[in-house]
């Protein structure tokens, strides 16, 4: 009942909105309005200023813009969005978007927005991940999929011509990359793998292993519902190759320094990260000799890597509803797209952006922005348990790459199986595990 | 007659200044209901309910919460890990300052100095401290390797390695409460009348018998509040564990996962409010019943001699 009567009022709104948009004297009356922006990403403040100063400029609206640290950005969301005390727009990643839209606190896309998203202006993918229930929510605004960054000085000095095509050879190509002091502790990895710390992300880099072998963390029945899918060859064979990079191969070590930072630095020869790297690089080592290939494929396998999208949302109880979707509209064009990878270093989710000049500057962005072809993409499921089931895999890998037990396939195997075990538990306790 | 009148009179002003006290102190308990009770109580009631902060639906799931916790491996370990924790801390911690503080009461020039170092980590505010010990600790450019290398020791890996990581979570937190629980002593042992000691020296009395006898017993209260709050506030361990378990270098989460920490996981992570608030409810039981057992030991203690 209520919900019949909440879709009835957000049609009527919608409808004025629309009819609002068209109407004419609407600057003069968006001169007294002020939309409130969020952001989880303080890299993107230098572009949402930007586009907050062209947008005051055009139409009179005032921008204000609030940037937090995304775990914060999420809590304050989560908190003020119900109370209808949160933004008029704000960037989040779907898993808590889904959230929103499940609570009634984002509303489907006006009829200018979901034409949008529906063209070609987007990927077929990116437009899927924006649909629920046959109905389109918020813009996809950041389109991340990692790829491989190589360090091309290391490859020379190593007599390596260039980056390995399969995770076998990647394996290969790090013991000769990697450098050890006369005590014998690491000085160099010949590749940087996510090994220690805590969160969700430890588990979506094991998935750029377990993917390209032929797993995967849940797998859809096709009736709504998940179960795990890592208790098989591939999922023994992801947490294998880790095993044997840090204890038997030794091509990398949770001691020495890991991630962006290493790479830049020159303490890693291969990472498998996203494009906000490149920033890093440009920034802080703008010397640096570097490459950027795909993801590496499992043998024969096809190239895999992950896809996830951040997207702009508008709240459902924003006061200027009508003007926060013309303003998500107005950031969402082509030359804000240019704009955004040229200020943050993040790749826009729009595809039919012509990326010439930043490709011409920065030639290591094409693998971002239009990837090596045959590349498949495994996009991040939506749904609001998947961090939960991300992090509590993420809490027993780093414990397990370290484990010499587990070079014992039975042990390693049994592990697997406690862990995925773990994945079908949260599924059933959001009910949504089917086999 | 007329002493009645009086009596009445004297009951009356009386009552009038004790409604007085209750009417000043009114606003103070006001806020206090408002800012810790409240909250207190809605956690409490929220532990029976599935909610996800921001969904309108608040399904009432009973004690299921409390029954989930208690086949949670998760949360089993922080209970494990926060007890080591807490434990070690406030015995070394005490161990360490009452010692200091005897030393830093007898009079000297530098006591004051000392007193400024050792209390210094107390006002420092802990995120800052917690990413500068990060750096201490580093394997490869941290100052406490450093340090090992020159005497010809092997680098530890205080952070990533998982045995290791939660002393190394001790030490800090040691060093972090040791300066409080110095001042707090200090304060205490140098409200101990000086004729108790000097009688005592007149009687031949050792240093030692001396700390033994009169210090130690006269200190009693401050080392009960010392104790209780240190407890209290080391059960509550937060924002080191999620500084330290920050980024790629840094601890494994579930070395250091501490009850807090799978609170604020579940709470604003997985935004599984109840349940965390179960878990909430769970560690304020766990330090209520240490503080009763704390105070129980030592009114035991205090009845005896008598």
């Amino acid at each position: 009942m209520t919900q019949t009567q909440i879709g009835r009022r957000s049609a009527m709104g919608l409808a004025a909105g629309a009819g609002l948009a068209m109407a004419a004297g609407r600057k003069a009356k968006a001169a007294d309005i002020t939309l409130n922006i969020w952001t989880g990403y303080p890299e993107l403040v230098p572009w949402y200023k930007a586009m907050g100063a062209e947008y005051t400029k055009a139409k009179g609206t005032q921008i204000n813009i609030l940037s937090t640290s995304l775990r914060e950005h999420e809590q304050k969301l989560a908190a003020a969005v119900p109370t209808g005390t949160g933004p008029d727009v704000f960037d989040v990643g779907q898993i808590l978007g889904i959230t929103f839209i499940e609570a009634g606190l984002v509303k489907p896309n006006p009829a200018a927005v979901d034409g949008l998203l529906k063209s070609a202006a987007y990927r077929k993918s990116s437009a899927e991940q924006f649909t629920t229930d046959g109905k389109t929510y918020g813009l996809p605004m950041l389109f991340s999929t990692p790829a491989m960054f190589w360090n091309k000085a290391h490859f020379k000095e190593a007599g390596l011509d260039g980056p390995p095509k399969t995770f076998q050879q990647k394996m290969d190509y790090a013991k000769k990359l990697t450098k050890f002091d006369a005590t014998g502790k690491m000085t160099r990895s010949g590749m940087s793998l996510r090994l220690s710390g805590q969160g969700s992300g430890i588990a979506e880099k094991f998935r750029f292993i377990l993917e390209p072998a032929g797993g995967t963390l849940i797998v859809p029945n096709g009736k709504g519902k998940f179960h795990q899918g890592y208790d098989n060859d591939a999922g023994r064979a992801a947490l294998k190759y880790y095993i044997d990079a840090v204890q038997i191969d030794k091509v990398d070590d949770p001691k020495v320094q890991h991630d962006a930072a290493a790479f830049v630095a020159g303490n890693t020869s291969m990472l498998m990260r996203e494009a906000w790297v490149i920033g890093e690089i440009k920034e802080k080592a703008p010397n640096l000799d570097y490459g950027v290939a795909p993801i590496p494929a499992w043998g024969s396998g096809p190239h895999k890597t992950l896809l996830q999208h951040n997207g702009l949302w508008v709240n459902a109880k924003s006061k200027n509803i009508d003007a926060a979707y013309d303003f998500m509209l107005f950031i969402s064009s082509k030359e804000a797209s240019v704009k955004l990878t040229q200020l943050s270093g993040w790749v826009a989710a729009r595809a039919d952006v012509d990326w010439s000049p930043l490709l011409k500057d920065i030639p290591q962005y094409k693998e971002f922005v239009s990837p090596t072809d045959g590349v498949q993409f495994y996009p991040e499921p939506v749904m609001a348990a998947w961090n939960e089931i991300e992090s509590r895999l993420a809490d027993r890998l780093p414990g397990a790459y370290i484990d010499a037990s587990l070079q014992d396939p039975a042990k390693l195997a049994a592990f697997i199986k406690a862990a995925a075990a773990q994945t079908d538990q949260i599924l059933k306790q959001n009910d949504l595990y089917g086999t | 007659m007329a002493g009645d009148t009086g009596t009445l009179r004297r009951f009356f002003r009386r009552r009038r200044i004790i409604l007085f006290c209750y009417v000043a102190l009114l606003p103070v308990v006001a806020l206090f209901f408002y800012v810790r009770i409240i909250p207190i109580g809605f956690s409490f009631l929220l532990s029976f309910y599935k909610w996800n902060l921001i969904s309108p639906r608040r399904p009432f799931v009973g004690w299921d919460n409390y029954l989930g916790l208690l086949e949670d491996e998760n949360f089993i370990l922080a209970l494990k890990n926060t007890s080591i924790y807490s434990f070690s801390t406030v015995a070394l911690s005490t161990c360490i300052a009452l010692p200091l503080a005897v030393f830093l009461s007898r009079k000297s020039r530098l006591s004051a100095f000392y007193q400024t170092i050792y209390f210094l980590p107390v006002i420092t505010p802990m995120v800052p401290v917690s990413i500068a010990w990060k750096w201490i600790y580093d394997y490869n450019y941290g100052i406490l390797n450093y340090g090992l290398s020159l005497v010809g020791l092997p680098s530890v890996a205080w952070l990533t390695e998982p045995s290791i990581a939660l002393w190394a979570l001790v030490i800090m937190g040691v060093w972090k409460v040791l300066g409080y629980n110095m001042v707090l002593f200090l304060v205490g042992i140098r409200n101990i009348p000086a004729e108790y000691l000097e009688a005592a020296s007149i009687d031949g009395a050792s240093d030692w018998q001396r700390f033994w006898r009169i210090t130690l017993p006269l200190l009693r209260p401050i080392l009960l509040y010392v104790i209780v709050t240190s407890t209290i506030n080391a059960f509550n361990v937060f924002t080191q564990v999620y500084v330290m378990t920050l980024g790629s270098q840094s601890a494994p989460g579930q070395a250091v996962r501490m009850l807090v920490f799978d609170i604020y996981t579940n709470g604003f992570q997985f935004f599984r409010m109840g349940y965390a608030s179960a878990e909430a409810v769970i560690l304020t039981l766990i330090v209520l019943g240490l503080t009763v057992i704390q105070f129980t030991l030592a009114r035991d203690k205090e009845a005896k001699p008598r």
